[in-house]
């Protein structure tokens, strides 16, 4: 039955499952009305929710770009009951698929600028979109700088894409683990310091920052001592939501609904909000 | 002196010396009739304190906010026995804490804008009119009166055939909104994660209807068994005036009858359902 | 034109509206007054000062279902709930119905709930305006007041002997026949008093009042429990949670509030609002600040119904008094 009640999922079906740490799973999924794939477009930044039909739903950042016309993927990391269920399911299980919400990263302002993409942990995955666009239309960027940090190097997530990333013109990667193991011979350090060694330059630049707030926090402090502009940071604000339509008023922050207004925002937009996340 | 002025001095002593950094009373409230909470920081805001026949909350829960922090705070007898329940499960020191203990002539049901008329059913049978643990007591100790039935209430419930008594509940509970103010009003419920609100495992769901809201009452009375200490704050605070106090003075008269045991009249004896003895015999499955 | 209905002919409206659609109506239950269904036409209480609920639980249930999961073939199918019949409410204290309007500001706008726009459009609002006004009312000083008719389809107003009729909107004036309907000779009655509150200005005021230590103390005695958004009749907030019941699965929504200690916290634990004066400052910033500059009007109407139901008197015409005074320029 088709509904134009907001709340009712397209149904849709899980493809692949596909394990990218210990604890997260990349989810490919195809919506399963055939007239609907085509018009669903969305932005590097927005996100759905995905439901496990019998304990819940979830946001999640989409991590697949639009125009590529494959799945739909999202990055699970199993943190509660809803991501447990996910983490539960096998290729070919129904799900549910509410979206695209939310605002994107704002790429068309990206273009002839340097972009530092600082991503931690899980809070890397949303930021694949944005390189693999960037990669994708590399002429129409400058340098493309990519930190991705996480806990171990098992839990850096889209590793198997590091290679063709950094082998990409005019694009760094660089890797960093708050722990390494025996295997390890990267760096070890925590991302704002990183950021730090690095000397990012603010010159015609913008930073992109994902990650968990502690995280974010300290980076920012970094990228503001560097010299960058709040204008020049882009960031994400996680709220805990329901509806995804700024009507459960759960993410509300200040005047603003995180999944209607956000999740994107620059430093400038945040530091007009009365409440700091 | 009233009760009312040694409480302000004894506050104002203890803020000015020091002692603690606050002091958790009454003042008067927006209605001009009722009491409510008040938190003392400076010993110039002694003079806000008060107490009469309307301070009917159970101060003690807020010590859970405190841990840690020098506190002084205004009880009532059954007030005192949440402060030994909390010193018994661990939750609050005792030498963080200054306990202003008041003798109590009993309060009166909470109503807005009038003053109550009628003393809380707990009141009208209450044979302990002396907190059990203080540090400075304001009022004179009484003899306490023997009551001949102390759960006439109770008795009148346990009197009533088991579908009458069911029906009565089913319509009690009906009316829940699920808005948890008898847990947060209550001094034994602190748990970080509550039954209710957990997920996994998966308690009671969160729909706000007949079968869950009396999943939630029932349990929430049981986890209380041989706890409550007769506050009454979960039915003063229940905005659809559900009986919450018949189920827990319920368990009260079984705790008492099956262990001689009453929640908080010190701090060292453990309630009987956090001990287990080999030995023990429920009765159950023998 | 103002019409006049005897009391007679009121009730036996009300058993007509009873026995072609679901009446909602205030009650007596114990000693609670609250809006009820009516089975007994008798039952409707017409004399009262306001209900210990508000009647937004008939537009915005407390638990409501927002689709079942039915499995066909080991595929699963989604059946959204659709809310069939038509109810009269009647009884509602015209800042109820102020209150309904706004629910209708942030769920009917686009997309709109559906089950709140089917809710609405299946609903039909009848008021009864205050003749007396409760001390601890404040509808006047929230755009509101004892004769308002927003969002009401007919209004009784008590005279002697019966009531004046206003049919205010078409379905209202659909539902009325002239038949029970004989012209007014009465005079109104004049609308009573509410007592003030400085709610002029009080947006910027919250706006410059937001840092500092004021809600840290307020949320010293804040119990944190929903009494005070569940009985409200504008807080909007839910969870939304799957429900299974011996294999049957439905998606739920449940009323929430911005109080409750979970209300922000994220899988993984990270609470951005754990602060307990933080929590307090949401509260009161969402109704006189956020939704003002989101939405226009103020989120309160001034029932009073959280002044009188909070176990600790935390106490909105209090805090809008000392914002007022607080507000001055950082």
């Amino acid at each position: 039955m088709k509904s134009d009640n907001p709340f009712v999922p397209h149904m849709a079906t899980l493809r692949e499952a596909v394990e990218l740490t210990p604890d997260v799973m990349l989810f490919r999924i195809d919506l399963d009305d055939p007239d609907l794939k085509p018009d669903f477009s969305y932005q590097p930044g927005q996100f759905v929710f995905v439901s496990a039909f019998g304990t819940g739903e979830s946001p999640f950042g989409l991590t697949s770009v639009s125009y590529r016309r494959g799945p739909l993927e999202v990055a699970v990391r199993k943190v509660g009951t809803v991501t447990g269920s996910l983490h539960e399911l096998e290729a070919g299980a129904s799900v549910g698929v509410r979206g695209p919400f939310g605002n994107h990263f704002p790429l068309d302002d990206f273009r002839g600028k340097n972009i530092h993409i600082i991503g931690g942990g899980i809070g890397f995955a949303p930021l694949r979109p944005v390189i693999l666009t960037i990669l994708d239309h590399r002429s129409d960027y400058e340098d493309l700088l990519i930190l991705n940090g996480a806990r171990t190097p098992q839990d850096l997530v889209f590793a198997s894409e590091f290679d063709t990333w950094a082998a990409s013109p005019r694009t760094r990667l660089e890797l960093t683990v708050d722990a390494g193991d025996k295997s390890w011979t990267g760096r070890v350090a925590l991302i704002p310091s990183v950021v730090r060694e690095l000397n990012l330059s603010p010159q015609n630049s913008v930073a992109v920052i994902c990650g968990p707030p502690i995280m974010i926090h300290f980076t920012l402090i970094e990228l503001k001592k560097l010299g960058f502009a709040d204008h020049q940071i882009v960031t994400t604000l996680e709220g805990k939501m329901k509806c995804g339509l700024g009507k459960c008023a759960r993410c509300n922050v200040g005047d603003k609904y995180v999944c209607k207004d956000g999740p994107v925002f620059t430093l400038e937009q945040i530091s007009t909000l009365l409440e700091q996340f | 002196m009233s009760q009312t002025a040694q409480i302000r001095q004894a506050a104002r002593e203890l803020l000015q010396g020091k002692a603690v950094e606050c002091v958790i009373g009454y003042e008067r409230g927006t209605d001009g009739v009722n009491a409510r909470p008040f938190f003392a920081y400076e010993a110039a805001e002694a003079d806000r304190l008060i107490f009469d026949q309307t301070c009917t909350h159970d101060l003690a829960k807020y010590l859970l906010n405190r841990k840690g922090k020098s506190t002084a705070i205004v009880v009532k007898p059954c007030d005192s026995r949440a402060i030994n329940l909390l010193l018994n499960e661990s939750q609050i020191q005792r030498d963080k804490l200054h306990i202003i203990g008041v003798v109590c002539p009993g309060v009166v049901e909470r109503r807005w804008g009038t003053p109550g008329a009628k003393q809380l059913n707990a009141c009208q049978v209450c044979q302990q009119h002396t907190p059990v643990v203080y540090d400075t007591l304001v009022g004179q100790p009484v003899s306490e009166p023997a009551v001949a039935d102390p759960y006439p209430d109770v008795a009148g419930m346990e009197a009533k055939p088991a579908d009458e008594r069911r029906t009565f509940w089913e319509e009690q509970f009906s009316r829940c909104l699920r808005c948890y103010a008898c847990r947060q009003a209550c001094p034994g419920c602190y748990c970080p994660e509550c039954f209710a609100e957990r997920l996994d495992p998966l308690w009671v769901g969160i729909r706000i209807a007949p079968g869950e809201n009396e999943v939630w009452n029932t349990m929430r009375a049981f986890h209380l068994a041989g706890r409550c200490i007769g506050c009454y704050q979960c039915e003063q605070v229940c905005p659809v005036n559900i009986r919450l106090s018949l189920l827990n003075r319920k368990l009260e008269k079984d705790v008492l009858g099956m262990f001689h045991f009453q929640a908080g009249m010190d701090a060292e004896s453990p309630p009987p359902f956090s001990t287990y003895q080999k030995d023990e015999k429920l009765g159950i499955g023998e | 034109m103002r019409q006049f209905i005897s009391k007679q002919n009121l009730i036996s409206w009300l058993r007509q509206q009873m026995e072609a659609r679901q009446l909602v109506a205030p009650t007596q239950v114990d000693d609670l007054i609250l809006f009820r269904r009516i089975d007994r036409v008798d039952d409707v209480i017409l004399q009262f000062q306001n209900t210990a609920t508000s009647p937004k639980e008939w537009l915005f249930p407390k638990t409501e279902t927002l689709f079942h999961v039915e499995r066909k073939d080991g595929k699963a199918e989604l059946i959204p709930a659709e809310i069939d019949g038509e109810t009269v409410i009647f009884g509602l204290r015209p800042c109820d119905a102020r209150g309904i309007t706004m629910l209708d500001l942030p769920y009917l706008a686009d997309p709109a709930d559906t089950l709140y726009r089917q809710h609405r459009q299946k609903t039909v609002l009848v008021g009864l305006s205050c003749l007396t006004a409760c001390p601890e009312c404040f509808c006047e000083s929230m755009g509101s007041g004892p004769e308002d008719t927003a969002a009401l389809d007919i209004m009784f107003t008590e005279v002697r002997d019966g009531y004046l009729v206003q049919a205010i909107t078409e379905k209202g004036r659909s539902l009325m026949p002239q038949a029970l309907l004989s012209p007014a000779e009465t005079v109104k009655p004049p609308a009573p008093e509410t007592a003030p509150v400085p709610s002029e200005g009080i947006t910027a005021k919250m706006r410059q009042a937001f840092d500092g230590p004021y809600w840290g103390r307020v949320a010293d005695r804040c119990i944190h429990c929903n009494v005070c958004a569940y009985v409200c009749p504008t807080c909007y907030c839910f969870d939304v949670r799957d429900y299974t019941n011996k294999g049957s699965v439905e998606r739920v929504r449940s009323w929430e509030s911005c109080q409750s200690p979970g209300f922000t916290k994220i899988a993984g634990g990270h609470d951005p609002r754990a602060n307990k004066g933080a929590r307090m400052r949401q509260r009161f910033s969402h109704k006189l600040l956020y939704f003002p500059e989101q939405f226009g009007p103020l989120h309160c109407v001034g029932c009073g119904r959280c002044v009188r139901a909070c176990p600790v008197n935390i106490d909105i015409r209090e805090i809008m008094q000392d914002v007022q005074r607080m507000g001055a320029p950082k």
